[in-house]
């Protein structure tokens, strides 16, 4: 092993500890569709559904410990080696075991909610090894925002500044109020599963978080009107070839207000186009374009593959028991309470 | 070569900080960081819920008194399938909870780091049960 070889490792794992200290989320690029495939076997046939359709029913993953964005720190470097990926997942998994205790009694300890057995976040990165889950722009980064979204931006995060964490419920993330999880929803950690089912003219994809179900008529209707807004959009889908392709608009505009959505800070001008393409027995080729005009300079494509998961999938009742909400809004009257007491104090010095 | 190369990851690996890796919603909200709390209790009850499965626990303080906290902990889902099931931690059995008091003072806490007394971690999956992942890795 050459001193070279030893220095470009070194390198990375300074880039890579840099990215993992970076309080960003990520970001990714990649080529083209068949980017995330893996290489088909020889024997496979593609398997064909009653009907005749490309057959993509099952129960897939999405899991992957290769980030949405790439890191900055990463910039220039499309693909890891083999062994930089390697060591990359090695990096990442403990960085990520939430069994480790470093930073006892602060809010990011607290965070990490309970023991690493809970979580389920997938062992490796895309299998292409590229850097980021975005194959283009091909700096695997969300484009900048237009004009008009950045002064969006401003006056949202100004009206948020004049609020507390948690006045209302309607302060927090829409995951948290159990409404949705936006559709598609990118890796997190559990509940990356997804079950694809065909009947003749529909397709149905039940996402295990929130168990959302997406319906997704194959008949050429055309999309509801223009006024109907909804959580998860409007959803078209036809073939193209072997590949299913899915458009989806009428989105309402609060959709980016939750965890692990698809599509940064899209309006309700978006417009979604995902491709799903069977390459071998156990995966899927699955990208989506992210368009606005409204919001970003330029579309931007993101490739996760869907790889076979063991089923079965399971229910995941989000308000069966959230507890949690009411908590977190009985602790923030109690901070409030709190805080008011002491300026009280101070005041009657 | 190799070990020289592991030596260098580990040492960068000391140097990172654990950033949040979001549960379903925000813990940090919930539990207050300056009221880390030990817990030694029996089960009472076992709530196998979405999105958030919660243990409850009577701890007996120095005084003799009886004290029923709620813990919190993560999806059901994710331990089913490593062969985690209702029949793995039922009333009676003693845990202790390494974890947070509520930011609103009530006796519940999340259950940051849960073992049995004897050290045992609790979450362990078995082999054997027919769980997917335990299907999966073909044991």
């Amino acid at each position: 092993m050459s001193h070279r070889f030893i220095a470009s490792m070194g390198a990375l794992a300074v880039m890579i500890a840099v990215a993992l200290l970076a309080p960003v989320p990520i970001a990714g690029q990649a080529k083209s569709s068949t980017a995330n495939t893996t290489t088909a076997a020889k024997s496979w046939t593609e398997p064909r559904t009653a009907d005749g359709q490309p057959d993509l029913q099952g129960i897939w993953s999405n899991a992957t410990l290769t980030p949405l964005e790439r890191p900055r720190e990463l910039a220039g470097k499309q693909f890891f080696t083999e062994e930089e990926a390697a060591e990359y997942e090695k990096q990442v998994l403990q960085h990520n075991n939430a069994d480790r205790r470093d930073n006892p009694n602060t809010d990011a300890d607290v965070a990490l909610a309970y023991n690493d057995s809970w979580y389920d976040r997938g062992t490796k990165v895309v299998p292409t090894r590229r850097t980021s889950l975005i194959v283009d722009p091909p700096d695997g980064r969300i484009p900048a925002l237009t004009p008009e979204a950045q002064k969006r931006e401003i006056a949202r995060a100004e009206a948020r500044s004049k609020r507390g964490p948690a006045d209302s419920w309607e302060d927090r993330n829409l995951g948290e109020r159990c409404i949705t999880r936006g559709a598609p929803k990118l890796p997190s950690g559990y509940n990356n599963n997804f079950m694809i089912v065909q009947i003749p003219g529909t397709v149905a994809i039940l996402q295990e978080m929130i168990h959302e179900v997406r319906i997704i008529p194959l008949d050429g209707r055309p999309h509801v009107v223009k006024n109907i807004r909804e959580w998860l959009g409007d959803s078209r889908g036809h073939w193209e070839g072997n590949t299913l392709v899915v458009d989806t608009t009428n989105f309402n505009d609060q959709v980016r207000s939750t965890s692990y959505n698809c599509c940064g800070g899209a309006s309700a001008n978006l417009h979604l186009v995902e491709r799903f393409t069977r390459v071998d027995a156990d995966t899927i080729d699955y990208q989506y374009t992210v368009d606005d005009p409204t919001t970003f300079t330029r579309p931007w494509t993101v490739a996760v593959p869907l790889t076979r998961a063991p089923g079965p999938i399971y229910e995941y009742a989000c308000h069966e028991g959230n507890y949690g909400m009411a908590n977190l809004l009985s602790g923030a009257r109690a901070e409030e309470k709190a805080a008011a007491e002491e300026a009280a104090k101070k005041g009657s010095r | 070569m190799r070990r020289k190369l592991a030596v260098v990851v580990a040492g960068i690996g000391l140097l990172l900080s654990v950033e949040p890796v979001f549960a379903h919603h925000s813990f940090a909200a919930e539990f207050d960081a300056k009221r880390p709390v030990k817990l030694r209790g029996t089960i009472t009850r076992m709530e196998w819920i979405n999105p958030h499965a919660w243990i409850h626990i009577d701890v007996k303080g120095p005084d003799g008194n009886v004290v029923n906290w709620m813990i919190e902990a993560g999806t059901p889902n994710t331990l089913f399938r490593r062969g985690f099931t209702k029949d793995s931690l039922v009333p009676g059995m003693e845990i202790l909870v390494d974890g947070y008091v509520s930011k609103d003072g009530s006796n519940r806490a999340n259950g940051r780091d849960v073992t049995f007394p004897d050290g045992r971690k609790l979450f362990l999956g078995s082999s054997g049960t027919g769980a997917p992942y335990d299907e999966k890795s073909g044991k």
